[in-house]
């Protein structure tokens, strides 16, 4: 999953980057700060003389391990990706940073949870060809049958919204892990709430 | 395969020693709300003479059959030390040269007394030999009282059949005794993450002999048996979506008989093995359908916009209880084997789960979350008579009914893990059985064996 996320980063770096270099401009920040505030190293890499996307940025510098170079296959897509029309669109959104939550034993919708699905949403216009994933996750209170059928609840809200937004329901599937796949161990209930979540996977 | 179900395989030749009557004399009236624990003693059993005294097989099997018949609960099982004299008195020695014992289990040679003096009014002796290969276990049942023989079995096997000859002697002991089966010839399946992958195993009911039935290397759930015990369904994840399959235990040939977009999940095997419950959402919604085992005729039972899930059938098979947070939570309801005529049963707490029918049909257990702690709790078929069993005990989970219908197997993080326990129906005596890193969950207890 960490590997995973840094390749994505690596990516949209260099595509933030190249989007500031090409046109100069500001362009509105579609996607997630948290998203953007890690990988400047790992941007600089790609491309060094790209200045700092955000305020954070530089700080980051130690904390980041540089990571191994990112594989063949996601630098070219990005370079396909970025190449024509980087500047009007954000080609990659942080999918694991809009994971939404729930409260116990329930698969209604928070405004924060509404706001994350609209980003979402949004992205998916502007990119025809994304799909995505909805995993849905409960924590492990209550027996892991009653909690997949949660979990496909909490999956078929994100979805139903997504569709409420104007998403094609082919491009958006669900799949749900109940409290098979905890995001942190079932110790307490700060951790069990984390764990009580929807999770959106690209592609499929 | 080969691995997992060799007991099954195994041919073991039994041999009565006396021809039992045709009427049999009920000792213990288990039934009864007088009955008192029947007290029995089992002298050690003799072990084979050089050269296998490591294996201690005489030690081992009196073990096993001391906690077969401790667990069962109709015995209170004389303390060893208290006759340690007169089984030293008694205990002949081996023919010279041969390793024989002459004649030590016939009833001329039992001082029948001195095992009256220590309490017991029935008598379990016996002795294991191991030669050639072969081992062959005997042993006989004493009534202390009659000083008379009740049932004698001696049984030929591989060295690893020990197990089992036991239990299938203590499974005679409780018959003759009680005039019910025993239950020591059952076994466990559940789900253990010992591999990090969540797989299906198998067990003895008592933990032992335990071996991995799966390897999907994905995660598998559910385990359940079929009424005859042959095969077991389960959902994996092994295909990417939790789909239903279907396991020959003894060719361990697989085949997935339900695979649905969405939820393949909780199947529950009616009574007679014709149907199969189950939950799908591939008409967008969890909801309980009924199917042949082979995923063909498949009908829907439910039709609600809640989760429906979890169903269990009644022993008869003419209803089922399910889970439904139709009300606002998972309470458990029940309905007509159809799906007609929904009432719910519990209302006690706002969290009640995984219903599971008594194999004599007079109660459910289930799983409670209550006060922060999930509980095994029982409850009649009317609503009435609500039982917590395991109040304190962290979190008590998913009970399975032996096949009598007086022990149930659930699992608890108690100590760690989870890892599978077993109780009586009253919610005493507990006994852990398994004791692997990882987390073992979801026990399912067999039916008895049809030879």
């Amino acid at each position: 999953m960490l590997k995973k996320s840094s390749v994505w980063l690596v990516v949209f770096i260099s595509i933030v980057a190249i989007a500031f270099i090409a046109s100069g401009c500001a362009k509105k920040q579609v996607v997630k700060e948290e998203a953007a505030a890690k990988p400047v190293v790992e941007a600089k890499k790609v491309e060094p003389p790209a200045p700092a996307p955000t305020p954070a940025a530089p700080k980051e510098e130690a904390k980041v391990e540089a990571p191994a170079p990112a594989p063949a296959a996601p630098r070219e897509e990005a370079k396909r990706e970025a190449a024509p029309r980087a500047a009007e669109r954000p080609a990659f959104i942080d999918l694991q940073g809009l994971r939404i939550q729930f409260a116990f034993d329930d698969y209604n919708l928070s405004s924060k949870a509404k706001e994350n699905l609209e980003k979402i949403a949004s992205w998916m216009s502007k990119n025809p060809g994304a799909k995505v994933q909805v995993e849905g996750h409960t924590c492990d209170i209550g027996t892991a049958e009653y909690n997949l059928a949660l979990g496909e609840r909490r999956a078929n809200s994100a979805k139903k919204y997504l569709e409420g937004l104007g998403v094609g329901s082919a491009k958006i599937s669900t799949i749900s892990y109940g409290e098979e796949r905890p995001l942190l161990a079932n110790s307490d209930e700060a951790n069990r709430s984390k764990n009580r979540r929807d999770e959106f996977v690209q592609g499929r | 395969m080969k691995k997992v179900f060799p007991i099954l395989l195994a041919v073991l030749f039994v041999t009565p020693i006396l021809s039992e009557p045709l009427w049999a004399k009920v000792y213990i009236d288990i039934r009864s709300p007088s009955f008192r624990k029947f007290p029995i003693a089992i002298s050690p059993f003799k072990p084979p003479v050089s050269p296998n005294q490591d294996l201690k097989l005489g030690e081992r099997a009196t073990e096993i059959l001391n906690s077969d018949l401790t667990i069962c609960g109709f015995f209170a099982l004389i303390d060893p030390r208290t006759f340690e004299n007169t089984v030293r008195t008694l205990a002949p020695a081996p023919t010279p040269g041969t390793g024989q014992i002459p004649g030590g289990l016939t009833s001329e040679l039992i001082d029948f007394r001195s095992w009256a003096n220590v309490g017991a009014e029935a008598l379990v002796m016996g002795e294991v030999t191991y030669k050639d290969r072969s081992l062959s276990l005997e042993a006989r049942l004493y009534d202390v009282v009659q000083k008379e023989l009740i049932v004698g079995k001696r049984y030929i096997g591989e060295i690893t059949d020990l197990s089992r000859m036991v239990h299938r002697f203590a499974d005679e002991v409780v018959f003759a005794l009680t005039g019910e089966q025993g239950i020591f010839q059952t076994k466990i399946v559940y789900v253990s993450a010992a591999t990090g992958n969540k797989e299906i195993y198998l067990m003895d009911f008592d933990g032992r002999n335990a071996s991995q039935v799966t390897r999907h290397q994905s995660i598998c759930l559910s385990p359940r048996f079929s009424p005859d015990g042959k095969k077991i369904v389960f959902t994996s994840y092994k295909a990417g979506n939790p789909d239903l399959y279907l396991r020959d235990l003894r060719t361990g040939e697989e085949r997935r008989v339900s695979h649905f977009p969405g939820l393949n999940i909780s199947p529950a095997w009616s009574p007679d093995g014709q149907r199969l419950a189950l939950t799908l959402s591939k008409d967008g919604n969890a909801e309980i359908y009924a199917m042949r085992p082979d995923g063909s005729e498949l009908l829907r039972l439910t039709h609600h916009p809640g989760i429906d899930v979890s169903p269990t059938w009644s022993p008869e098979g003419k209803k089922i209880a399910f889970v439904s947070n139709r009300g606002g939570n998972p309470q458990i309801y029940i309905a007509e084997a159809n799906g007609e005529n929904v009432q719910r049963l519990t209302f006690e707490g706002n969290y009640n789960t995984h219903p599971t029918w008594s194999p004599r049909g007079e109660r459910l257990a289930f799983d409670a979350f209550l006060d922060g702690n999930h509980n095994i709790c029982t409850i009649q078929p009317n609503g009435s008579n609500l039982r917590i069993l395991t109040a304190n005990l962290n979190r008590c989970e998913t009970p399975s009914w032996s096949p009598d219908g007086r022990h149930l197997v659930f699992s608890s993080n108690r100590e760690g893990g989870p890892h599978i326990y077993l109780m009586d129906a009253e919610g005493t005596r507990i006994k852990r059985l398994t004791f692997q890193r990882g987390g073992d969950t979801y026990p399912n207890w067999s039916p008895r064996f049809k030879e």
